[in-house]
């Protein structure tokens, strides 16, 4: 694990808190628990070029959960699509190119547009049989939410992905055990995902989600185990909604708000580990 | 003499297989209804572009929007009732907010589900398909030119969304015209009446011409194969042309064809206009003959409300 992805974690949480602050609020819960799996994502294991997005060897990824938007622009703007600046400005602004949930049409980098739950785990199946059926080398990477997982389209996907033998495709949930109502064991109880998935016929590896080295070493091991192993592999990303903001942190109300400048102040000095 | 109906599951795994041998990006995806579609041909000639997906219609339209975005060209199917309710969303965000390149088509369309009865008869595909931004809405009047609307889609770009009822006409009568993508197609020029049909409707307003000539009234039929875009010139020169006009099909009127034909003379040319087809009604478990006749859509109807309209008198009386 090179030391420049752990940094670039930390880059995505401070700067896509300051970006949802800076947009007058929004979802910071669900955007602050995935840095480390964007950034492994992004700054390690996929097959990208920021210099030439259309490239059509590129892996894709799909943010199912389209609210995560804010930390994938901010991903996408430090991996170098385009100016973190643009993020800062634009972000949820008036027929701005960055809207909270991701428009695939407005920006480079984003594959699919998404924000209604459950969409996303089919949309990359579809890739994933389009690429399988050409043979090509592509691989195709999608990040759910554990409360979008109540969704029965999610499902249905998954029984496709185990039929077509999607062995290019890995699905990440961001298990932070929240969803907007409440905890999701209260709302909906979806667990055990792992088990779930394994009864879908999927293969599954369970990680810290916080972990980047952890999440890297788990996609490595599950790529290497893809070439002779047919199956499609779901991640359960053990999160933490609000991850880093001692006042954020498991609490479902910051699925989506808005906060003072004086909690602005202290969760960037948390971020930045300067308190 | 008219030509007998012809099941359109034929003609769809015919054109698919076409399809198919001639381009290497083009996929079938299906919801287990491969039986009611007919594209089992393509699946025993190119099984690895044939997608089933079982009773799922949702992921149907998720999974066609994945393999566009990757490149490929899907054809999804289910039934028009299925695919314009039941995967409704993800017709609308997965396939129309991203403009992916996906062809829907919906099988068993309107009132040709017939004894499936009102659980299974799509009322408002048409409506759904043209209240989405960026669909291309297709609704062919006969067989050959449903083949046709399936071959133009191929070689669109965008998503489409084609009706295919079980049986059309294999061949409207007196036509002179090749189907593409956008006009309507005008049959007669009598300056009375325009009867504004689609579908499997255009056959029975063709018939009307014959029972409002009888009636003194000099009609024509303005087919309308493209639902969306609206070859708007076309509805505004007849109506202009004539003194009123009637839409027909088998579909609510709500939202279907006559909805559209009102919001675009109101806007622009407002004469007297009457609605055939589905009035706030589920479809019955009847056979296709005896829905027709129950929802007036009928040229026996058309020449009782064109008497209405016209005030009982055509200018040729």
């Amino acid at each position: 694990m090179q030391e420049s992805v752990i940094q670039a974690a930390k880059d995505i949480r401070i700067k896509t808190f300051k970006a949802i602050h800076n947009a007058g609020g929004g979802h910071f819960g669900g955007s602050l628990s995935v840095s480390e799996i964007l950034a492994v994502l992004y700054f390690s294991v996929m097959r990208i070029d920021p210099s030439n997005p259309k490239d059509p060897d590129r892996d894709r990824f799909i943010i199912s959960k389209g609210h995560g938007g804010p930390a994938l622009y901010t991903a996408l703007a430090l991996r170098g699509y385009f100016p973190y600046e643009d993020v800062l400005a634009g972000l949820d602004k008036p027929l701005s190119n960055f809207p909270k949930h991701v428009d695939r049409l407005k920006q480079e980098g984003i594959e699919a547009s998404t924000g209604p739950l459950g969409q996303g785990l089919s949309i990359g199946c579809g890739m994933a049989i389009r690429f399988l059926q050409q043979k090509k080398q592509n691989r195709v990477y999608v990040l759910s939410g554990d409360g979008e997982c109540n969704s029965g389209q999610v499902w249905e996907a998954a029984m496709t992905a185990a039929k077509y033998q999607l062995n290019n495709l890995i699905l990440i949930i961001d298990q932070n055990n929240m969803q907007i109502d409440g905890p999701c064991d209260d709302i909906m109880p979806i667990q055990p995902l792992d088990a779930k998935f394994r009864a879908f016929g999927w293969m599954v590896r369970t990680v810290d989600g916080h972990n980047a080295e952890e999440i890297e070493s788990v996609i490595r091991e599950i790529q290497e185990l893809q070439v002779d192993d047919a199956r499609p592999a779901a991640i359960v990303a053990k999160t933490i909604k609000g991850h880093g903001i001692s006042f954020m942190e498991n609490r479902p109300e910051w699925h989506s708000g808005k906060i003072t400048n004086d909690e602005y102040e202290q969760g960037i000095r948390e971020l930045e580990g300067t308190q | 003499m008219k030509n007998p109906r012809v099941e359109l599951k034929t003609v769809y795994g015919e054109v698919l297989v076409e399809l198919g041998a001639d381009n290497p990006d083009i996929f079938v995806v299906e919801a287990d209804l491969m039986k009611a579609s007919g594209s089992k041909p393509f699946l025993e000639n190119y099984p690895d572009r044939h997608i089933n997906v079982g009773v799922a219609e949702q992921n149907l339209v998720g999974i066609a929007a994945g393999i566009a975005a990757a490149g490929g060209i899907p054809f999804a199917c289910t039934m028009a009732n299925f695919m314009a309710k039941r995967a409704c969303d993800q017709v609308a965000m997965s396939v129309a907010y991203n403009m992916f390149n996906v062809k829907l088509v919906g099988c068993y369309a309107g009132l040709t589900q017939e004894k499936n009865g009102g659980t299974h008869i799509s009322f408002m595909d048409i409506g759904v398909m043209r209240s989405m931004p960026g669909m291309t809405v297709l609704v062919p009047g006969d067989s050959e030119e449903f083949r046709q609307a399936v071959r133009a889609a191929s070689v669109f770009q965008g998503p489409v969304y084609i009706r295919m009822p079980k049986l059309l006409q294999g061949s409207l009568p007196g036509k002179t015209y090749e189907f593409e993508i956008g006009p309507c197609y005008q049959y007669g020029n009598g300056n009375d009446l325009t009867v504004i049909a689609t579908g499997l409707a255009t056959d029975i307003a063709l018939d009307s011409l014959q029972v409002l000539e009888e009636a003194g009234i000099a009609a024509r039929v303005l087919h309308v194969p493209t639902i969306k875009p609206l070859d708007t010139e076309s509805v505004i020169r007849c109506a202009r042309e004539t003194r009123a006009c009637i839409t027909i099909e088998d579909h609510a009127t709500v939202g279907g064809l006559g909805g559209l034909i009102a919001e675009t003379l109101t806007a622009a040319c407002p004469v007297p206009l009457a609605r055939i087809g589905m009035q706030d009604a589920f479809g019955l478990t009847a056979d296709l003959e005896f829905q027709l006749e129950h929802f007036g859509i009928t040229a026996s109807h058309v020449a009782a409300e064109a008497i209405r309209l016209l005030d009982g008198r055509g200018q040729n009386e």
